[in-house]
């Protein structure tokens, strides 16, 4: 009898521990990231998206712009994965490229702006509770990997440029470079 | 009598419903707006010019509803924008607003659209017919409050025009109903994506905090994740085109890593400024798995398709290791 009760009580342990865990993210992640969530998106309505459907077509012609700055606003006014859209103004030889570094882009802002990926966010929440239980400021971290993210995800695009070549050479298509 | 055009009318920024196809008739072509206290909205002209309707303000008085082909509100999401649709009158609602409030059931698609502005209003086509509402149109000898050879401003007079004070209204009225409903789909999406993600993992942590498997899984991390090599090692298994793929879907596994790893800095098992390098290693799958998808949403050509996949696979490949230790290297001084 004695061993059933144990085992029960091991099990029901393995919950508590759980429910623990739960309840600390329900009482400081979810307020902080609704209310987040909430100006966010209000500004993305107020804003528009004709007004970037605009500057993407400015971004085509530049490298740094087309995988440095146009992903970076696109993940921030669209969010995952409508800012992959943003292609679209693009010729079809940087849409791989920009793929590469949008896609980026929808994770490592999420420190400071969750909005843009809330279904994935616990890459960076997952980690960042341990900073938080040791009670050191986040947002160093959060910052640090939007700066880097921002840096490396356009090299991310820019790579995928030269790797776009050698398959077109592989397979024998040729992309066009010419805006539609 | 002028000459009537169908316009349609598209969803705009933030909004719901739509294309409407609408277009008055003779006998049912009157423009109801009940907007701001009286005031004309800024999409009012527009669509009387297009389709030579007549507009007439609902505050200051009503028609049959029959001769109605067209309502425009500036309903928050509270009650206004279901009462036209549930009579199956087509509705323009000029802020973003969506199914809400107590008549939520009868805002579809097909009888309203939200969030218009002027460049969402344009002239039909001719692809689509217009919808024909169920209001049955009335017997042309009505008498009409305002003669068809009078300009309806005319009649109205100056007080029909918007004032200062109710443009600031409709402003703050507009700024307001887009908080409401920015808020509702936060709601959504922190009760639907985020709150059971934390729940499914809270579970795993409990499993394996305990169950005294933490500790063993505690030891398999330390000397990946605790060192930056070991984190290079992680981010380049994770970059293998093709495994990369596999790990993908959802970034369920880099979630449960990233969980993982957090719960051993807590712990103080792993240095704190390692979360920076940690970040990107986990991650340097990131999406490989949806690049026809996210490549189809660009409007990308199939052959576009056929290069981009192994393309991105590459790509991820060259840069995970890089990214990395760039992280690494950005991670001096953190938390020291």
């Amino acid at each position: 009898m004695k061993v059933i009760v144990n085992a029960a009580s091991g099990f029901m342990g393995l919950f508590d521990v759980g429910a623990q865990n739960l309840i600390g993210w329900v009482s400081t992640i979810v307020p902080k990231v609704l209310l987040l969530l909430i100006l966010m998106n209000t500004i993305i309505a107020l804003i528009g998206q004709e007004k970037i459907n605009k500057f993407a077509k400015v971004c085509s012609g530049n490298v740094i712009l087309a995988y440095g700055v146009l992903p970076f606003l696109s993940a921030f006014m669209l969010g995952n994965p409508m800012a992959l859209s943003m292609g679209k103004f693009l010729p079809e030889r940087m849409k791989p490229s920009y793929y590469a570094s949008a896609a980026y882009h929808c994770h490592t802002n999420s420190g400071i702006f969750p909005h843009i990926n809330a279904g994935e966010l616990f890459i960076y929440t997952g980690i960042a509770s341990g900073i938080q239980t040791l009670g050191l400021n986040e947002m160093d971290l959060a910052i640090r990997y939007l700066l880097v993210g921002l840096v490396m995800n356009f090299f991310a695009g820019w790579v995928t440029d030269f790797t776009t070549k050698i398959v077109m050479k592989q397979q024998g298509i040729e992309l066009s470079n010419e805006l539609k | 009598m002028s000459e009537y055009r169908a316009i349609t009318i598209r969803q705009g920024s933030g909004g719901f419903g739509g294309p409407l196809t609408v277009k008055p008739q003779e006998g049912k072509d009157v423009l109801l707006y009940i907007t701001g206290g009286g005031a004309e909205p800024d999409i009012l002209q527009k669509i009387v010019e297009l389709t030579g309707c007549r507009p007439v303000n609902g505050f200051k008085t009503t028609v049959p509803e029959e001769e109605i082909f067209l309502v425009i509100i500036d309903c928050g999401g509270t009650l206004r924008c279901g009462i036209y649709p549930q009579k199956r009158i087509p509705t323009i609602n000029i802020n973003p607003v969506g199914k809400s409030g107590p008549m939520a059931k009868y805002i579809t698609e097909d009888i309203y659209v939200s969030g218009v502005t002027n460049n969402e209003i344009e002239l039909a086509d001719g692809s689509e017919a217009p919808i024909q509402s169920e209001a049955k149109p009335a017997g042309g000898e009505k008498e009409f409050k305002y003669s068809a050879d009078k300009k309806v401003s005319e009649t109205m007079g100056e007080t029909s025009k918007s004032s200062f004070i109710q443009k600031i209204g409709m402003g703050a009225g507009k700024v307001v109903a887009t908080f409401n409903a920015a808020a509702k789909e936060s709601t959504n999406t922190i009760l639907h994506t985020i709150i059971p993600f934390m729940g499914f993992v809270s579970l795993l942590i409990g499993i394996i905090q305990g169950s005294g498997f933490g500790d063993w899984f505690a030891a398999m991390l330390k000397p990946l994740c605790g060192n930056v090599i070991g984190l290079c090692i992680l981010g380049f298994i994770c970059s293998i085109p093709f495994l990369s793929c596999l790990l993908g879907p959802g970034a369920v596994i880099a979630q449960i890593i990233g969980t993982l790893i957090g719960v051993e800095i807590g712990k103080g098992n792993i240095e704190p400024s390692l979360a920076l390098p940690a970040l990107f290693a986990i991650n340097t799958q990131c999406a490989c798995d949806f690049i026809p998808v996210g490549l189809g949403l660009a409007e990308a050509e199939p052959e576009t398709v056929e290069v981009g996949v192994p393309s991105v696979l590459y790509s991820r490949f060259i840069i995970g290791v890089p990214r990395v230790l760039v992280a690494f290297i950005a991670s001096f001084g953190l938390y020291k």
